[in-house]
């Protein structure tokens, strides 16, 4: 018992985090020397185990740029603390996650199979897929992807940086502008991106969920590293005056409700295909039912959805940080096993590539790096969290609320979690 | 000629939840195991002076819900890859996800016949009569009055000091119910 109670007073101690400085270095070193020796091993496995590094980050980058958008779009109060973060994290998708996709853009003619069929008009999988399923359409919609993710992270990330300097109201008006129109972009975009750059690879399949799919998957794995950031700003004391305990009673309900819309999402798309008894599009799990892709699909039932679907029921545990962190970091394990299942299947269909596990890990490890060094310059050089937002006061519990047609007074009642700890002088 | 009627049980009368909790107690620390106690309304703390345990009628439902789940499982399987196989679309002949969203109704069908009928079963009902019912003054049960009845089968009944007891216990309408 003492023990766990240590173990629980570590996870809440204040952070030193200097002794973490050379870490993103070390990524990069380790993860380009990997990566090098990989690509010289074998190009095409390197082209496979980077889409899987690529897509993850980029799972991140877009579901930051999501949580943004989300904010403006309810006009939110709760998480004005934490989008500043994400608003960087969100900007990195230009130029850095575009750079990163270059070894994918360059390798592309070997990784996807429909760019070798000589004539596209004999192969009607790929024809009824014009003029998508083109090279110049690949490489066309790839460039509008990136254009548009430029615009809408690096414009939310410049209005709300300007307020920090005037605290003009009128900052908030062109985000929430800019957000209305951009939640459609970003569909579109992340829809387009999964479906060229992932299911592009059995391009004789198809599934109208796989857009949605990768953007559940996509959220669920950002608020988990999401969490995991504001605990580590709490700790060392960047963002403890803003921050009161709903924020971290939020994100894990976030969390939760995005580990049962991920399961309702890719249970649909099995069950879907499942009973529509067309060929062409059962062959996709079929293969993935083959070798010991079965047990990374049992793996991805319980560890994706049973597992954190039961540790985060309870109220109490969302504010614990001791049980919070290893789940946090189980997101990303998960989030990659699901990314491998996605991917990996086209080139070894017997089973999990155990022998390639280390190309992924040193890809993840370099393009990681990157944009951990990115994301650092970027958060130290700006307020750590928007400054003169008209929404602050509400986020640190300044204000009092009052029932109203709108809000019912829900926000009011945080203070009353049940299960959760005192906070002195919270809420009112 | 009609049998001479059988004792049923020792009915007494109280007027206050709390004689009637008193007794429940004292009934509870003597040892009694066949016996029970009738209130117009719940009375909080009930349970605990009459020594009731949690109801087992929770495993009556997880042995539903088991049995539901895996009847469905089984019920899929056997059509479908065994009985009657229908190879379409290129799939194998049964997948468990599949078979889980009408294997998991099964389990909530069973798990609340199981629920249902186990309550039923510990009750043991349905019957159509009760010697109780017969008995004129225990429909004061449903109005203003706290009734304790210990039945005559009891291992530990005795005629004298069992009635001894619900005396000392505060009743003062003390009657034999006969079957």
């Amino acid at each position: 018992m003492s023990a766990l109670s240590d173990l629980r007073a570590a996870a809440d101690r204040p952070l030193d985090l200097s002794r973490w400085r050379k870490v993103p270095n070390l990524l990069i070193g380790i993860g380009a020397a990997g990566a090098l020796l990989g690509l010289l091993l074998d190009r095409v496995q390197f082209g496979y185990s980077w889409l899987v590094a690529f897509m993850f980050f980029l799972s991140l980058t877009l579901g930051a740029l999501f949580l943004v958008l989300v904010h403006h779009l309810f006009d939110a109060g709760w998480s004005v603390p934490i989008r500043r973060f994400c608003e960087h994290i969100a900007s990195l998708l230009f130029p850095w996650m575009a750079l990163a996709f270059i070894p994918i853009a360059l390798l592309a003619p070997w990784l996807y199979g429909w760019m070798q069929v000589q004539d596209p008009h004999a192969d009607h999988a790929l024809h009824a897929k014009l003029p998508l399923f083109t090279k110049p359409g690949f490489y066309l919609v790839t460039l509008a992807c990136f254009g548009i993710w430029w615009w809408l992270s690096h414009t939310l990330r410049r209005l709300s940086l300007a307020q920090d300097r005037d605290g003009a109201a009128h900052h908030t008006y062109a985000m929430r502008r800019v957000a209305c129109l951009g939640i459609f972009l970003f569909a579109i975009t992340l829809t387009l991106a999964a479906v060229l750059w992932m299911k592009g690879l059995m391009y004789e399949w198809f599934s109208t969920m796989y857009g949605v799919y990768y953007f559940a998957g996509s959220v669920w794995v950002t608020l988990g590293t999401v969490y995991l950031i504001t605990m580590i700003l709490k700790r060392n004391g960047t963002l403890e005056p803003v921050l009161h305990e709903h924020q971290f009673y939020f994100i894990g309900s976030l969390l939760f409700a995005f580990t049962v819309f991920y399961a309702y999402i890719h249970f649909s798309q099995y069950f879907i295909i499942w009973n529509a008894n067309m060929p062409e599009e059962t062959f996709w799990y079929v293969v993935r039912e083959k070798g010991t892709w079965w047990y990374v699909g049992m793996v991805i039932i319980f560890g994706h959805f049973f597992l954190p679907f039961l540790a985060l029921l309870r109220i109490d545990l969302k504010l614990t940080f001791a049980w919070m962190i290893p789940l946090c970091i189980w997101t990303w394990l998960m989030h990659y096993v699901d990314l491998a299942f996605n991917i990996h299947p086209y080139r070894h269909a017997a089973g999990y590539p155990f022998q390639w596990a280390w190309l992924d890990l040193a890809c993840s490890a370099l393009i990681g790096g990157l944009l951990i060094k990115q994301f650092l310059n970027k958060f130290g050089s700006h307020p750590p969290y928007p400054l003169k937002d008209p929404r602050l006061c509400e986020a640190m519990g300044h204000v009092h609320f009052h029932a109203s047609a709108i809000s019912g007074g829900e926000i009011d009642e945080t203070d009353e979690l049940a299960d959760g700890p005192e906070v002195v002088g919270g809420g009112r | 000629m009609a049998e001479p009627a059988k004792p049923y049980g020792l009915l007494a009368e109280f007027e206050t939840p709390a004689d009637a909790m008193h007794a429940a107690e004292r009934v509870r620390d003597a040892g009694f195991r066949r016996w029970d106690v009738f209130t117009p309304y719940p009375v909080h703390g009930m349970d605990k002076a009459m020594g009731l345990k949690n109801s087992v009628v929770g495993w009556f439902s997880f042995l539903g819900g088991v049995a539901g789940y895996t009847s469905g499982m089984l019920l899929i399987w056997w059509m479908n890859h065994y009985d009657y196989a229908i190879p379409v679309g290129g799939k194998p002949l049964f997948s468990p996800f599949s078979a889980f969203p009408p294997s998991y109704e099964l389990t909530i069908l069973f798990g609340a016949f199981g629920a249902l009928f186990g309550m039923l079963f510990l009750n043991r009902l349905p019957r159509l009569h009760h010697p109780l019912l017969k008995h004129r003054r225990f429909a004061l049960a449903s109005h203003d009055r706290f009734f304790l009845v210990i039945e005559t089968n009891d291992p530990k009944y005795r005629d004298t000091e069992t009635r001894q007891l619900l005396e000392s216990a505060g009743s003062r309408r003390i009657e034999m119910v006969e079957d």
